[in-house]
């Protein structure tokens, strides 16, 4: 963004960001096209594209700014617009073929639905599915997108549990409008928590619900997102009726992974195949190319009957809190007193927190459990709770009522403590719903090749 | 008959891309010395054809065109992060590399923009990992002059270089990763060139310049010129990968005689790229491309160019290595080959340590031939010269020295070789000692000679031919004065 100075002058002049102006400052002319500013750029420096293609930044000091006399070559001038966001007008003749299984796409945001937009340096939401099949032409040979929703966007980061309450209540509403399935775009940073909330949320799912997301931004040739939407389309035709996270396999472009959507973790903070399954294998390997290989046999097959079920009571009071050596559990105390009712606590190893140490962890849970429900999940990320091969863990699990989270993740933990209390504050019925499985998330058997799959 | 180039409207423009020798890479940590041997694993990559990101070329076609390829690249333990992988945002631009290239865009008279924007430079033959290569501004509106004129400058970029092509098939093309964001300085000139010997004059100079850095990568294909020729009633024609700059004048002039030619016959001429052949001519590569589309790259926030660090370059620019040259003939008493030899091998500096200690000559001629022959690292052979000091040695005696630091003998031992040498006043008190005892020999026609046959019997090539004979002469002149 320029400074207010800059823009009042430009106001003034009546230039605009996109006209072709002569800069002049001592001695010096630059002739060019006035682009915005960039959030990360001086705002007091004026952005010139020459005609070379080049951006170059001029201080505003001692310049004098004015309309040029030349004109713009046309592919200059689309250019500057393309680069500020304008969408171009042949995008929209593109079509969706009408014999394709109809399904809908819920856009909340992200990298994969996004373009750059220089006007406000952030970014600038696509809006209509026929930019995504100018990208991905591939689309058509797939899927009909026949409604596009975008209830919001949000960054990743700015999610709430409002937000999935939203985005679930369309997915539903969609589902039950005879669509084959839903595909969310989503931004990736938090996707697993949305996923794992969609899970719990929509009940007697019999389609797919496919959230997708895009480590690359779209604007470059190596952008994971046409595959990532590609292998996503193939998911929601599929007969795999689960909620799930479909991204990059591994760094080549090759396959993509459908991972249960209680189940997937961001893993790495940049790389394409940064989402893992987490002690579970992948639902199934898909290939751009319509293949699906399923590595697991658990999961519900599509029928396409019945009403998918809206279960999105939530109570939004809850913590995650991680245990470490000197952490101090008077921040329980903190917590209770903010109101707060209910806590998942990663642990160390099996299952511990600190308990013969000089601040017992075990003896505050113990003084709240009565009221307080205090789910333990491994912070090791791999593994599962166990609540008794040592003194301690017998300790805090039989006579201090801590609830072993099993093998859930602390995320997914997370959104399931703040379901089950959206439906019922009798503690008898918290432990016996934490440790029931809802949608996919706890495993009966630990298998070895799931790790660091 | 040679063409007259005015009345043709020739322009030509030359183009040139140089690595600048850098420890690390333009946008991450990873060593720019393309050392690694063997690749450590290869990944497997496809690239799409983005909406609006192509330019002139047609969208379509270029979905056509990658829909079936498969770009394979290799990976190298110390030279790949990733970065190249295209699997981390870039890094902050590496500041030693700026450095250079603000400093030579100073030494070819350009202005620097106030504040640097990285552009995205749209390239989709999988050369880059991410479809683009990262290129900024750096200087424009420079100029160099020439025995013909003063030649334009229109841009300085710094930019990352592409990753190399290994292998191409049908459907797949291997590149190393390597390569992949070595920093790169691409310099243009204006189409202001209008004859042959120009245009050789002006690569000759830029190259020139960018020596005098000391701060470029040296060898094969770390420098890469390209020339763009049209006359009037022709079209830009670009040649691509001219091997050798003395080539130059007679693929201008071929390139204009094919112009020419095509006119004549009044047929149309294309605009094209085509690669230069070894013997000056050149072949069609393909059709020109519609300019790459370019927009900024928003991982890297503009870079801020302070007065005062446009002011700290401009009092640090390295001498011309056409001034060392002049200097180091005058202070050395240097004939232009050693001295040239000197300068371009990069050794000036070196050079100018040792001419202080030891004798110049052979100083020069050890760093320029011997130390390629003997494949003598350069703190050995300072080593050695130091310990000889001024002492002279003959040349049997030297290439015996060398001969044993190339086999990696201690530099105490290889000096013991000198030892044995015997030192300026050993030899006058032989000198001494002959001509006493042979007063006959002073009555010779020409007594030189017979004492330097008696002389060198004493000292048995402990000490060499030269310097005998100039202290006889001495020795000689101050008996007859």
């Amino acid at each position: 963004m320029y400074s207010k100075k800059i823009q009042a002058l430009l106001k003034k002049k009546k230039i605009r960001i996109g006209d072709r102006v002569l800069v002049k400052k001592i001695g010096k002319e630059t002739e060019g096209i006035l682009m915005p500013q960039t959030d990360a750029g001086d705002p007091e420096t004026l952005v010139i594209k020459l005609d070379s293609g080049y951006n170059i930044g001029i201080k505003f000091r001692n310049a004098g700014i004015e309309k040029s006399g030349t004109r713009q070559s046309k592919a200059g001038k689309e250019e500057a617009e393309y680069e500020m966001g304008k969408t171009r007008k042949e995008i929209l003749k593109l079509k969706f073929d009408a014999k394709k299984p109809a399904i809908s796409m819920v856009s909340v945001g992200g990298t994969i639905a996004s373009r750059i937009d220089y006007r406000t340096g952030g970014v600038h939401a696509l809006e209509d599915p026929r930019e995504f099949l100018h990208n991905t032409p591939e689309l058509a040979d797939i899927v009909n997108i026949k409604r596009f929703v975008s209830p919001f966007t949000k960054m990743s980061e700015d999610m709430e549990p409002d937000d999935w309450i939203k985005t679930a209540k369309h997915v539903a509403k969609e589902l039950n409008s005879g669509m084959k399935g839903v595909i969310v775009t989503h931004g990736t940073d938090t996707l697993h928590y949305t996923s794992a909330a969609l899970g719990f949320f929509l009940r007697n799912l019999t389609k797919p619900v496919v959230l997708v997301g895009a480590q690359r931004s779209s604007d470059r040739g190596s952008s994971d997102a046409g595959m990532n939407l590609i292998c996503a389309a193939h998911a929601v035709v599929s007969d795999i009726a689960e909620v799930g996270i479909c991204m990059h396999g591994r760094m080549d472009d090759d396959y993509c992974l459908f991972i249960r959507g209680t189940h997937a973790r961001k893993m790495d903070t940049q790389r394409r195949d940064a989402f893992r399954p987490i002690n579970e294998y992948p639902l199934a390997k898909i290939w751009p190319d319509g293949r699906i290989k399923i590595k697991n046999r658990d999961y519900r097959k599509r029928d396409d009957k019945g009403r998918v079920e809206l279960d999105a009571k939530f109570e939004k009071k809850i913590a995650m809190l991680k245990v470490y050596p000197g952490a101090d559990p008077d921040i329980i105390s903190y917590y209770i007193s903010k109101g707060y009712r209910g806590f998942v606590i990663e642990a160390t190893g099996l299952g511990h927190v600190p308990t013969q140490a000089r601040k017992s962890w075990t003896e505050v849970i113990k003084r709240h459990s009565k009221d307080i429900p205090f789910v333990m999940t491994p912070q090791t990320i791999y593994g599962r709770i166990n609540p008794s091969v040592y003194t301690n863990l017998r300790i805090l699990y039989r006579e201090s009522g801590a609830i072993p989270g099993g093998d859930m993740l602390s995320e997914t933990a997370y959104v399931k403590l703040g379901w089950v209390l959206g439906h019922t504050k009798d503690m008898e019925k918290i432990r016996e719903m934490m440790l029931t499985n809802y949608a996919g998330e706890i495993t009966q058997r630990t298998l070895v090749g799931t790790f660091l799959y | 008959m040679a063409l007259d180039y005015k009345k043709l409207g020739m322009k030509c423009g030359v183009e040139i891309h140089q690595q600048l020798a850098t420890r690390h890479k333009l946008f991450c940590k990873c060593s720019a010395a393309m050392q690694d041997k063997e690749p450590v694993f290869e990944i497997r990559r496809k690239l799409r054809a983005v909406a609006g990101e192509m330019g002139d070329v047609d969208a379509a076609a270029a979905y056509e065109m990658l829909k079936n390829k498969v770009f394979r690249y290799k990976v190298y333990l110390n030279e790949t992060c990733a970065v190249e992988l295209d699997e981390e945002p870039p890094h902050p631009v590496n500041r030693e590399a700026l450095d250079i290239a603000l400093q030579i865009a100073l030494m070819l008279n350009c202005e620097i923009p106030e504040e640097i924007e990285v552009m995205r430079k749209t390239v989709i033959d999988g050369s880059n990992t991410s479809g683009f290569q990262r290129t900024a501004l750096v200087g424009l509106n420079g100029w160099v002059d020439t025995g013909f004129g003063r030649v334009g400058i229109t841009n300085v970029c710094l930019e990352e270089d592409a990753a190399q092509i290994l292998d191409k098939k049908k459907k797949s093309v291997t590149y190393g990763l390597n390569r992949l964001g070595i920093p790169l300085v691409e310099i243009g000139t204006a189409p202001e060139i209008h004859e042959p010997e120009q245009a050789k004059e002006v690569a000759e100079k830029i190259g020139m310049i960018l020596r005098s850095t000391g701060k470029v990568r040296r060898g094969i294909g770390t420098i890469r010129q390209d020339l763009n020729i049209s006359i009037a009633g022709g079209a830009r024609a670009e040649i691509k990968g001219v091997q050798k700059l003395s080539l130059i004048p007679r693929i201008v002039e071929l390139e204009a005689k094919r112009q020419l030619e095509l006119v004549k016959k009044g047929r149309k001429v294309t605009r094209d790229v085509r690669k230069a052949l070894p013997d000056g001519r050149t072949s069609f590569l393909r059709p020109m491309p519609g300019s790459a589309r370019m927009y900024p790259e928003t991982d890297i926030p503009p870079i801020q160019i302070t007065e005062e660090k446009i002011k700290q370059i401009r009092k640090n620019l390295p001498e011309l290595l056409t001034e060392k040259l002049e200097k180091i003939m005058k202070s050395y008493n240097l004939n232009e080959e050693i001295a040239g030899q000197i300068v371009s091998s990069g050794k000036t500096e070196l050079f100018e340590r040792l001419a202080g200690i030891s004798e110049p000559k052979t100083i020069a001629n050890v760093l320029t031939r011997y130390s390629k022959e003997y494949k003598i690292p350069d703190k050995k052979l300072e080593e050695m010269f130091r310990a000889i000091g001024k002492k002279q040695v003959p040349k049997e005696t030297l290439e015996k020295m060398l001969d044993a630091l190339s086999k990696n003998r201690p530099v105490q031992d290889v000096v013991k070789i000198a030892g044995d040498m015997l030192s300026e006043e050993d030899v006058k008190r032989i000198v001494k000692d002959v001509i006493k005892k042979n007063p006959d020999v002073m009555k010779a026609g020409r007594p030189e000679k017979a004492l330097m046959g008696l002389v060198m019997k004493e000292v048995g090539g402990r000490a060499p031919g030269s310097l005998v004979m100039k202290i006889i002469m001495k020795e000689l002149k101050t008996s007859f004065s």
